[in-house]
């Protein structure tokens, strides 16, 4: 019993690791950028088909392929802010809503009639491969995809803390007009931070790949995961946004093993409606947008 | 202003007498189809806008009083072979609960984050009629028992009176976003969409109203539940909570032009030609194709038309108008 229970926790948290680089995406761009990327997932899911199409064409192993997932993501996430997102910035919700929500939408289509529905795999020399501690099995390329994905949201965070470039971030997250007047580039910054959301997003998807499979719809999954965490972990909070996507992982993973195999969502949304209900303002505390 | 008045009355009359006369003409089943489909997804169009676009309330979680409507009436004529015509007020009345505690939690947010947790909710509905096998005929779902032509339980030969139907359902939402409009109500609507503080500020009881206009909604809207699944006399989870009629419903409303009486209707009009067009230029073979226009007409609208088509129409009204009145100063507010 116990050990089931440790078991559903670690691949709670393996999986939650992945949750955590979307969801910190989306709440960095929120932070930052103060709109809400309805199409984060579609992102991963680009993630996803860059690094099968690179193993599958070029024998590149999923993990090499961040490399080229993680530019190309975020030069096109600098570019969407630059000519679509930077248009509809304003005290009007609808278009910000619509505008990112078409985008998705427009992927996940496109990816549709390109690539077909179709499930992708990739299959490396690790794929199949497990450590055994105990009576416990950990998969080693969950643990490969979670342990980088902990790295880059650290990167992150210190990239935030400590670069004039982070700082530069933060101060246009918390008052866009007052870092105008310091000299700082809002566009600019944006700019980055929505590219960076996207590349945190390319990596989840190169990162899953070993283990997951790639469809059209696959993102999908991701971006609900992620709007619940955010949520959850206080909006435009990243630390908030990290633990929030772990307890998750660990609350899907639970409602899997003890609920039954179709009700991860169902604890998931259960959450999400119970931190609406007595904490709307989420486990981070602090002012609600 | 009592001459515009006359022509918008006369247009009104011809448009009503052209529709009625419609399936009299039209007699291709595929056609009529497409008719019944523009009526449907208008009159969804019509219930969701009054919410999302007079108040701005951006909600795309309308497949959960579309699932609703469609379950309480087959739940009541298959087990209780209770009239569907009874069920589907039931299913609005049912919807119109529903609205209130979903209401209370997703109101507690504002902006995206009221859309996300729309979404949220119509989802997690799905996954319980998904779940309990107990309650509905769970994930296979069930068809609708076919009893030929019998209007008292709103089955009909022919696609005709299903159009009369769909047609009546849009007139009645019509009418009661003409009154809303007219009314303090719509005023209140407005006041909510443009800035949700400053009406408050002035007294406007932002809660409240926004509460009525989502009951009034959700009841619209699960009335179009019950005609659809009775239309396609078939009912299961995936069809009756779709994300598409969640979609579907804030998309016609925006291409037509938000806030507006006939904008849902003329989004509709525009979306399914077009998807009726790629449908027999390409066959519906090809997945993705309908849905990846849809999302580049929506793109184009919010780049350079955020009023919509109804938008673009009214500046062409005004145009010509101050064409017409060349003496008369023009006034800028």
């Amino acid at each position: 019993m116990l050990e089931t229970v440790v078991q559903a926790v670690i691949n709670g948290l393996l999986i939650g690791g992945i949750y955590a680089l979307v969801s910190i995406g989306v709440t960095l761009i929120f932070g930052v950028v103060k709109i809400v990327n309805f199409a984060q997932g579609e992102f991963v899911m680009l993630g996803m088909y860059i690094t099968f199409f690179l193993f599958t064409y070029f024998g590149i192993d999923p993990l090499l392929s961040l490399f080229v997932s993680m530019p190309v993501l975020f030069v096109a996430g600098a570019l969407i802010q630059h000519f679509l997102i930077r248009r509809v910035l304003g005290p009007n919700d609808m278009p910000q809503i619509f505008l990112t929500f078409a985008l998705s939408l427009l992927l996940l289509n496109l990816s549709l009639l390109l690539f077909t529905a179709n499930y992708r795999t990739v299959h490396t020399f690790y794929s199949d491969e497990a450590i055994h501690i105990g009576g416990i099995y950990i998969p080693v390329a969950k643990l490969i995809a979670f342990v980088v994905a902990m790295a880059l949201s650290g990167a992150l965070w210190v990239l935030l803390h400590t670069t004039d470039l982070g700082k530069a971030m933060r101060a246009a997250a918390q008052n866009r007009d007052v870092a105008t007047l310091m000299g700082i580039n809002p566009n600019r910054v944006f700019a980055v931070a929505f590219g960076a959301a996207l590349a945190l997003a390319g990596a989840a998807g190169s990162l899953l790949m070993p283990f997951y499979s790639a469809y059209p719809f696959v993102g999908q999954v991701f971006v609900l995961m992620a709007f619940v965490a955010v949520v959850l972990g206080t909006l435009g909070n990243v630390v908030g946004a990290l633990v929030a996507s772990l307890m998750m992982g660990v609350a899907e993973s639970l409602g899997i093993q003890f609920v039954g195999a179709d009700s991860g969502l169902i604890v998931v949304f259960a959450m999400l409606l119970l931190t609406l209900a007595f904490k709307p303002t989420g486990l981070g505390g602090g002012r609600m947008r | 202003m009592a001459e515009t008045n006359k022509w918008t009355w006369l247009a009104l009359a011809v448009l009503v007498a052209a529709l009625l006369m419609l399936p009299q003409v039209v007699k291709n089943a595929f056609a009529l189809d497409i008719f019944i489909r523009i009526l449907l997804f208008s009159f969804i169009g019509v219930a969701w806008n009054l919410m999302g676009g007079y108040a701005k309330q951006l909600s795309l979680g309308h497949a959960a009083y579309f699932g609703l409507g469609a379950y309480t009436s087959t739940i009541m004529q298959i087990d209780f072979n209770i009239s569907p015509w009874i069920g589907m007020i039931a299913g609005g009345v049912v919807a119109m609960l529903a609205s209130l505690p979903i209401g209370w939690l997703c109101f507690r947010l504002r902006g995206p984050y009221f859309t996300i947790a729309t979404i949220a909710t119509a989802q997690a509905l799905m996954l319980i009629f998904l779940k309990f096998r107990d309650l509905a005929w769970g994930a296979e779902g069930t068809t609708i028992p076919n009893l030929g032509s019998s209007p008292l339980m709103m089955q009909f030969e022919t696609k005709a009176s299903y159009y009369y139907v769909v047609l009546g359902l849009l007139a009645i939402g019509l009418a009661i976003t003409y009154r809303i409009e007219k009314s303090w109500m719509g005023y209140y609507l407005v006041a909510i969409g443009e800035d949700e503080d400053a009406a408050e500020a002035i007294g406007v009881n932002a809660p409240r109203i926004k509460r009525d206009i989502y009951m009034i909604s959700a009841f619209l809207t699960a009335l179009a539940g019950t005609f659809y699944v009775q239309y396609i006399y078939f009912i299961d989870p995936a069809t009756a909570f779709n994300f598409n009629i969640s979609i579907e419903a804030a998309l016609v409303s925006i291409v037509g032009g938000i806030g507006t009486l006939w904008g849902p209707v003329i989004g509709t009009v525009l979306l399914e030609t077009t998807s009726a067009l790629l449908q027999s230029w390409l066959g519906s073979t090809t997945g993705g194709i309908q849905l990846t226009v849809y999302a580049l007409i929506l793109m184009a609208i919010i780049l350079w038309r955020p009023t919509g088509l109804m938008g673009m129409v009214n500046e062409v009204l005004q145009r010509r108008a101050q064409q017409r009145k060349p003496t008369q100063a023009r006034t800028v507010l």
